[in-house]
């Protein structure tokens, strides 16, 4: 059997590219029209393939998005009132040059920096970048933020209203503007990053794809000089070392393996590797952001060749930093978490002391935990077991569930 | 060996909302069972088809488009098999990647003029 195969997502990547440049040429008001022509490309492409693959299928695709703009072209010269807009934009560039690899890149990033427009509210931000950019179905985008359906189509519709509305240019912004959209698109590839790795769903392909991209769009930053900053380059450290132990937090089950049992020989060097490439970068801007300390954080965990030879004093130094510079309960909470591991237990109960519990939601059950550890910690299992029983009297996901009960259980043993 | 016609019903891709990474998977198993069958020679004939139509009916002649979107089902496409019976072609049929999202086979056998 010919055994041809097509690149992983190639589908899902190349829509993001096909769906920018096109968005390029006409312009962000055509962005329905230009995203049913994508999808259309697909299925030709799908109802074709499946007889016989064309021999460069990036090749394929791409020469079908070029005929589909020419297509929509035409029809677009129909009508007057487009025809404006197409000509005054920056779009009478030769329709070929927005097919070289750099023009690709440089569409794309136009749609980040679109998709994290401040007239959108950030849940929209993340829903409209990964449907926009990333490819991603209102169903998977439901599937991978755990919400509703019609909860994305609402964001969705919300996102593309504003962008209508404010008639946003599909543009990188210059100067004083670049920095504060740069600090929200790297706000909003953080966070969807930590929908994948922070998420517990057992689901790992799901959240390895949500990592893959906020990992494929933050190196797509590092493509262009303007956006080559310190900031830019720790956010790509700091998602390459995360990603690299992705794997080893779970269980083939789905269950949970945390950070002292997993098997460290199971981490991903060329990641790894990568990160500290990036990071190195990152040193070399004076100013320190947030993204270098966690990178820091991240990395000297990488750096302990097992979890007893951590470098927790270093660790405790950085969260001092971050916490420091904004307060909240989790970096309360991360603090507590490292004096724990210090045997430092004044320090862990102060830092428990300082967060307000019921302002949690959902994730009310660490603290509690954390609280749990404390108390088993002090010599207190009584009173770990009933912290433990509250943490699961909060906890809604079955696996942090489970993770909890064991631990419980092995109090109780 | 007999001649058969294998008739893909379901909703046209154009209305099922796939996404790129839906279409791609599903595209490799529409590969895969293809693959399966060419190794077999079981394969004569077959092709997608476009989900828009042209219906001409009555004594008039009265012409008709329809767009997928106006139906619930359409023919998606076809396969010319040859199998042994009807049951060696509904195992055959049985690898049709579509039923999961409410696809239908048709297995009809094609008349053969014996003169």
């Amino acid at each position: 059997m010919h055994n041809q195969k097509i690149i992983d997502h190639l589908f899902r990547h190349q829509y993001g590219k096909m769906v920018a440049i096109l968005t390029r040429l006409f312009g962000l008001s055509n962005l329905e029209l230009i995203e049913d022509a994508v999808q259309d490309t697909f299925i030709k492409a799908m109802q074709l393939w499946r007889l016989k693959y064309p021999e460069n299928p990036e090749a394929w695709l791409t020469h079908a998005a070029k005929n589909r703009a020419i297509d929509l072209l035409r029809k677009v010269k129909v009508s007057d009132e487009r025809m404006t807009k197409v000509s005054y934009g920056p779009n009478i560039m030769a329709i070929d040059d927005l097919f070289l690899d750099h023009e690709i890149e440089d569409s794309q990033l136009r749609m980040i920096f679109t998709a994290c427009h401040p007239s959108l509210k950030t849940q929209d931000q993340i829903a409209f970048a990964l449907k926009t950019i990333a490819g991603f179905s209102d169903k998977e985008i439901a599937a991978a933020l755990l919400l509703k359906g019609e909860t994305v189509k609402k964001r969705l519709s919300r996102a593309r209203k504003a962008i209508q509305a404010e008639s946003i240019a599909f543009s990188i912004p210059m100067g004083e503007q670049l920095n504060t959209r740069l600090a929200r698109v790297h706000e909003v590839l953080y966070l969807i990053f930590n929908e994948g790795f922070h998420s517990t769903r057992s689901d790992i392909l799901i959240r390895k794809e949500l990592c893959g991209e906020a990992m494929r769009l933050a190196g797509l930053l590092l493509k262009k000089e303007a956006l080559r900053c310190g900031e830019s380059y720790a956010l790509y450290a700091l998602f390459c070392f995360h990603a690299s132990r992705l794997e080893t937090r779970q269980t083939a089950d789905g269950e949970i393996i945390d950070l002292k049992q997993q098997d460290r020989s199971q981490w991903y060097m060329p990641l790894i590797k990568l990160g500290n490439e990036a990071m190195n970068k990152a040193m070399d801007h004076e100013y320190i952001s947030d993204y270098h300390l966690e990178a820091a954080i991240a990395a000297e965990h990488l750096n302990a060749s097992s979890f007893e030879a951590t470098n927790w004093e270093q660790i405790l130094k950085y969260h001092y930093v971050l916490y420091d510079r904004n307060p909240t309960a989790y970096s309360a909470m991360n603090l507590a978490v490292v004096h724990l591991q210090l045997g430092q237990l004044k320090q862990a109960h102060f830092m428990l002391s300082q967060v307000q519990a019921d302002k949690l939601e959902k994730r009310a059950y660490l603290y509690h935990g954390l609280y749990a550890e404390y108390h088993h910690l002090k010599g207190d299992n009584d009173a770990a077991v009933n912290a433990y029983l509250e943490a699961l009297e909060k906890v809604s996901n079955q696996t942090e569930r489970n993770y909890i009960e064991q631990k419980m259980q092995a109090l109780l043993a | 060996m007999k001649d058969f016609m294998l008739i893909f019903i379901s909703k046209s891709y154009q209305d099922m909302g796939l996404s790129p990474e839906e279409m791609q998977s599903r595209m490799g198993s529409w590969w895969q069972w293809n693959q399966k069958m060419e190794a077999k020679g079981i394969v004569k004939d077959g092709n997608p088809l476009h989900p828009n139509a042209r219906r001409i009916s009555g004594e008039k002649r009265t012409v008709t488009d329809v767009t997928s979107a106006e139906l619930k089902e359409i023919v998606g496409g076809y396969y010319i098999i040859s199998a042994k019976d009807i049951e060696e072609a509904s195992q055959i049929a049985a690898d049709y990647p579509d039923y999961d999202i409410g696809g239908t086979v048709e297995i009809r056998e094609i008349i053969v003029y014996e003169g």
